[in-house]
């Protein structure tokens, strides 16, 4: 631990700047490739990787500095935080931020070969990587709206570049339901700061207790809920999501479903405990039971609309309704473990499905398949593939040691405190309804032998997937499999059985943001 | 009691984990990979059994991740395994099996040629892997982690034969086991987890006479106590089959023989027995089980296992009536495995320590007697392709050696003097006697079940001696339809229901119900003849039981000629015939010299150490509220 210390007394100053610069650079050197493309063809994924290296290495310099010394906060320009932008690393944000660089990086090794290539795709991807981590950083309310547009922004571009007219239907789809979002969210921040006069985090936190138009504070609790429960995904609000997912082009899938909904979540947990605080939460009526029946009604709703989904994508799609379900509710339970557990989930998740929707790009290149029933003989055919696809969705129903675990544990385990009986019947029932959806898969890829029958789907437009679907006969062109797509998805399923011992690590981390909040 | 840190626990978990990848890894060439499984399942007896005078003696050898790397797996619980005498039992039990299993695997799947091997004997490594993590497992979040292991890596196996019939097997076995460990066993740990923590620092650990703290917690919150105890016992009742979640077992059995044999004789329903003993003897201790009042309506209080034990008795009934039933050999020998398995449930629920000697003790009697049946029904199935009892009339003659450890095994099921199930189930019957009162119903079904085990189990001996093919009996029982067939035995003097003439009705039967007619007496006429190979429906020969092999039913049965006569030594190849006779020899040993056999030892080890007393002796002649207040003491 002394020779991390004293290395990092030689960053001192360096370290305070990270929080911007891990900001700053994406978003400007998402410029790079289109410039550079006035001169040279092929830039994006240099300028992208070069950029994606220097952000991993940052957020892992920024994380030891948190872990070790406590929260980094930054004002920028120097304004205090009253009037001021802050940026605040602290141990929840840093955890997502780890999460975002790493993941982003990790795409990069399936776009360089698996696509979509071109420089503007590059442009998108690192517009959206800083958006994400200015969600993850920013500590002023409106600052947030700001870098979740710019997110959503790049979402949406990077969806519509997939082929084909679903892509364009569902990226605009996501863009009208998202902005609506987007929006609510903001008319929450406007009632804020109405009742407050800030928008820094720090000092809502303390406005708000004493805000005398209560009123007004609880409406933009409501606001900001239902702009969130949007963004994230909740059903009912949910409709955007699977099109945006079975549409975008398979390597946006990964970085679109791990990292979106992920930051959303995660700044609907900021809001919720940090700004609005616990005492907030436990003492407006009905507050709890809102958040956490809308998190539990996602649970079931989700998982059974992936259970009658035939196309591999959707399903997984629907699955994230569900898992964000379950960190909604956990949100809503307001005790130290839950919360804990919701962490731990937002992280695990991203990692899980970052790894499966990498593999189902990876099967749809290699092995031609898309629906359920064209994953059979899977196992037969590629191994590796299918393996670790498998490892993760068993880790993703919460077998232990992965890390799907750990986070049920700590929520369910929140649950039993709370003494939320109905919640915890949920939770524990979850096991079983992701069992579902995940067991049809496995099956299929396991013990369903492939028949040419099965192969081959003439009726579906061939376009609409992505172009590749032009050969489901011959089942796909295992040739056009780099390693680097095979290594993200092997390492994204080891990553999450690592982390399944990670549990008591993960909870000592996160312990000094979580006693300052519930104290 | 001393507890030594030790790597062994985790070597013995651990060595069967590594020959999964070796297996994998030596996939071409087979002969090196079954090389593997043998040397695995010795060195994982080797290990086992050198802890065994060590604990037998009171060492505990205990491994832990927090004390070895440092490594916390959840926040206040630690991923530990401890070579405890609770443990020992069944770690020796599942690792010495799994010797012979390995060798008989090896010449079932080559006698069948089947495919998928290496996958096979991967999961099958995997899954004693796991059984002995459960074993050694030193507290529940540890137990639940290996319990859903085990229900993953036995996933594969169950679903071997890749058809429609396997694959409905396999979800159905993954919904029940996940269900268990998922839902109920998870829910139960993070309870006691809770409870714990209200009281102290929360933890999971097993002691062995039931956790200090939850005692404490449950005088404060009885209600979640028992709401935890009965949601652990319903997650390890799953993997017990006890009843109603025990129809995952019957389907299972589409599986290859020695998978039947050692997971669902052995290993995995074990393990589900094995937790249910965790849970009363270590979790709860049969102390606070018995003092926990659950007011019941009509009756006033009662020990939690009062109910438990209802359950077990109604299961064991059940399942041996529905056991005659079953014309396909697996599936009868799965029905009384479920019946068998909720003896152990019994006895431990009785909490008399003489009782539950019986039930730690029938854990390794019943798997040597029902290893031997299931690789007799193999051995029968790889031979000759016959699957129904229907069908082995007369096998005695082609499978002699087989069919004479068949009867070995069915007497021991049905606890016969001088073969293990006898020591057992007396020990079980002297708790039940001496705890008294209500319990002489536990008694009652214990003697019963003796009876239903040979009229399920003889007939198979029976048909195979002392008939044959061309000339045996009808089986009334196998051939007509539950409850009986509506109608009259007379026919006739047939009346029509509305009591009208009955000439007309006569007719009037014969149109409308021309399906039932083919149960119906008149075709056979007398007990004492062949029945023809008609679709008989029932139970009997039905498309319902059609076991996944497609040509089982096909060729099954005695060849055209009848059987030929063949000595035992030529009946099945060494890989075969050998488990058999040395599984059938352990049944007997342990029937005949119980106290030098080490299980019986290790039983009693455990409940001295559960009721905390020196030598079991000073348990002799106590009445279980006596013998409850030694704890306390």
């Amino acid at each position: 631990m002394s020779s991390v210390g004293s290395l990092l007394d030689a960053l001192g100053g360096f370290v305070d700047l990270l929080p911007v610069l891990l900001i700053v650079t994406p978003i400007l050197m998402a410029a790079a490739p289109v410039a550079l493309g006035l001169r040279f063809d092929r830039t994006g994924w240099t300028v992208a990787a070069i950029t994606a290296v220097g952000l991993v290495s940052g957020a892992l310099a920024l994380a030891a500095e948190v872990y070790t010394r406590g929260a980094v906060i930054h004002n920028l320009g120097g304004y205090p935080r009253t009037y001021g932008i802050e940026l605040v690393a602290d141990e929840f944000s840093t955890a997502i931020i780890v999460l975002v660089a790493t993941i982003s990086a990790g795409v990069l090794a399936y776009t360089r070969r698996g696509g979509p290539r071109g420089n503007t795709f590059y442009s998108a991807y690192l517009l959206l990587t800083g958006g994400l981590l200015g969600i993850s950083l920013t500590g002023d309310v409106f600052n947030l709206f700001v870098f979740l547009e710019i997110s959503s922004l790049a979402t949406y571009a990077l969806i519509a570049s997939g082929d084909g007219p679903e892509s364009a239907v569902a990226a605009l789809k996501y863009l009208i339901l998202g902005t609506i979002g987007a929006s609510i969210y903001l008319t929450g921040v406007a009632f804020l700061f109405m009742a407050t006069g800030t928008l820094n985090m720090a000092e809502l936190a303390l406005a708000i207790p004493g805000a005398e138009a209560q009123v007004l504070v609880r409406a933009a609790f409501a606001f900001i809920f239902v702009g969130f429960a949007l963004k994230v995904a909740q059903w009912p609000l949910h409709t955007w999501q699977p099109s945006a997912y079975q549409h975008a082009p398979d390597g946006v899938t990964p970085l679109v479903a791990a990292l979106v909904s992920t930051a959303s979540a995660y700044a609907l947990g900021r809001v919720m405990y940090t700004v609005f605080g616990p005492d907030f939460l436990t003492s407006t009526p009905y507050l709890t039971e809102i958040v956490v029946t809308v998190g539990t009604v996602s649970i079931l709703a989700g998982s059974t609309l992936a259970v009658i989904q035939r196309d591999v994508k959707r399903m997984l799609a629907f699955s994230s309704v569900s898992q964000f379900g379950l960190i909604v509710a956990a949100y809503g339970l307001v005790n130290e473990t839950a919360f804990v557990g919701a962490t731990i989930h937002l992280v695990g998740h991203g990692l899980m499905k970052a790894g499966l929707f990498a593999a189902v790009g990876l099967v749809s290149v290699s092995y031609g398949a898309r629906t359920v029933d064209e994953y059979a003989g899977l196992a037969t055919n590629r191994p590796v593939a299918a393996g670790a696809t498998a490892a993760l969705l068993i880790a993703l129903v919460g077998v232990p040691p992965a890390v799907g675990f750990v986070g049920k544990w700590y929520i369910g385990l929140g649950a039993v405190r709370a003494e939320q009986w109905p919640v915890a019947v949920v939770i524990f029932l979850s096991t079983m309804l992701t069992l579902a959806y995940t067991a049809r898969l496995l099956e299929k890829m396991y013990f369903t032998p492939a028949s040419p029958l099965e192969a081959a789907h003439p009726s579906e437009p061939v376009a609409a997937d992505g172009g590749d679907g032009a050969a489901p006969l011959d089942r796909g062109v295992p040739g056009a499999v780099s390693v680097g797509m095979v290594a993200l998805v092997v390492v994204a399923a080891v990553g999450a059985i690592a982390l399944g011992f990670a549990g008591g690590a993960f909870f000592e981390l996160l312990d000094p943001f979580v006693s300052e909040v519930f104290n | 009691m001393v507890t030594v840190e030790s790597v062994r626990p985790l070597a013995a978990v651990l060595v069967s984990a590594i020959a999964v990848v070796l297996i994998v890894a030596s996939y071409r060439r087979p002969n090196v990979r079954e090389g593997w499984s043998v040397l695995a399942a010795v060195s994982k007896f080797a290990i086992v059994a050198s802890m065994l005078p060590g604990v037998l003696s009171g060492t505990v050898y205990e491994w832990s991740l927090a004390d070895s790397l440092g490594v916390e797996f959840l926040a206040g619980v630690d991923f530990a395994l401890r070579a405890d005498p609770l443990g020992m039992l069944f770690a020796t039990l599942a690792s010495f099996l799994w010797i012979f299993t390995s060798f008989y695997a090896a010449g079932y799947m080559r006698g069948l040629d089947e495919h998928s091997q290496t996958r096979f004997f991967a999961a099958f490594a995997a899954s004693l892997s796991t059984a002995v993590g459960i074993a050694f497992a030193a507290n529940l979040v540890t137990i639940f982690v290996f319990y859903e292991l085990l229900s993953l890596v036995t996933y594969p196996l169950v679903a071997h034969n890749e058809d429609h019939e396997a694959r409905v097997a396999g979800r159905k076995y993954l919904t029940y086991t996940f269900f268990g460990g998922g839902v109920f066993l998870l829910a139960g740990t993070v309870m006691i987890y809770w409870l714990t923590s209200t009281v102290g620092t929360a933890t999971t650990a097993f002691e062995a006479g039931g956790m200090e703290l939850l005692a404490e917690a449950a005088v404060a919150e009885p209600g979640y106590a028992q709401a935890a105890f009965f949601l652990l016992i319903a997650g390890f009742g799953v993997k017990a089959a006890v009843m109603p979640l025990h129809s995952w077992l019957a389907d299972a059995m589409v599986a290859p023989t020695p998978v039947s044999g050692l997971l669902h004789a052995v290993a995995v329903v074990k393990s589900g027995a094995f937790g249910v003993a965790r849970v009363i003897l270590e979790v709860y201790g049969p102390g606070l089980i018995h003092d926990l009042p659950l007011s019941v309506p009509g009756i006033g209080e009662v020990g939690l296992n009062v109910p438990v034990a209802i359950v077990a008795a109604f299961t064991l009934t059940a399942a041996s009536i529905i056991a005659m039933r079953k014309d396909h050999l697996k599936r009868r020998l799965a029905f009384s495995t479920t019946a068998q398995l909720s003896y152990i449930v019994l006895g431990l629920s009785m909490l008399h320590p003489y009782a539950v000697v019986g039930a730690l003790f029938h854990i390794p009697a019943h798997a040597f007697a029902k290893l031997t049946l299931f690789f007799c029904a193999g051995a029968i199935h790889v031979e000759t392709h016959t699957d129904y009892v229907s069908e082995m009339a007369g096998i005695g003659k082609r499978m002699p050696l087989t069919m004479s450890a068949f009867a070995i095994g069915a007497a021991g099921m049905a606890g016969m003097p001088l073969i293990a199930g006898f020591v057992s189930k007396f020990y079980m019957l002297l708790g039940a006697g001496y705890v008294g009162g209500e319990y002489w119903l536990f008694a009652g079904t214990l003697l019963l079940s003796g009876v239903l085990n040979i009229a399920y189990l003889w007939p198979v001996v029976y048909t195979a001696f002392f008939e044959s093919e061309d000339h045996h009996d009808a089986k009334p029982v196998l051939e007509f339809s539950r409850g009986g067939v509506f109608e009259s035995y007379f026919a006739e003097d047939r009346v029509a229901t509305d009591g009208g003439e009955a000439e007309d009705a006569a007719e009037a039967t014969e149109t409308e119900t021309e399906d039932d007619y083919e149960y119906a007496v008149d075709e056979y006429p007398s007990d004492h003849t062949v029945p023809e190979e008609t679709d008989t429906g029932g139970e009997r020969v039905g498309t319902v039981d059609h076991h996944g092999d497609h040509e089982d039913h096909l060729t099954g049965g005695p060849p055209a000629g009848g059987w030929e006569r063949r000595s035992p030594f030529a009946e099945s190849t060494w890989l075969m015939i050998a488990p058999i006779a040395v599984i059938a020899t352990g049944a007997v040993v342990l029937g005949i010299v119980p106290d030098t056999a080490v299980f019986l030892e290790v039983a009693t080890t455990v409940v001295e150490g559960v009721f905390g007393v020196e030598s079991f002796g000073e348990l002799q002649g106590l009445s279980l509220s006596e013998a409850l207040e030694v704890i306390a003491e």
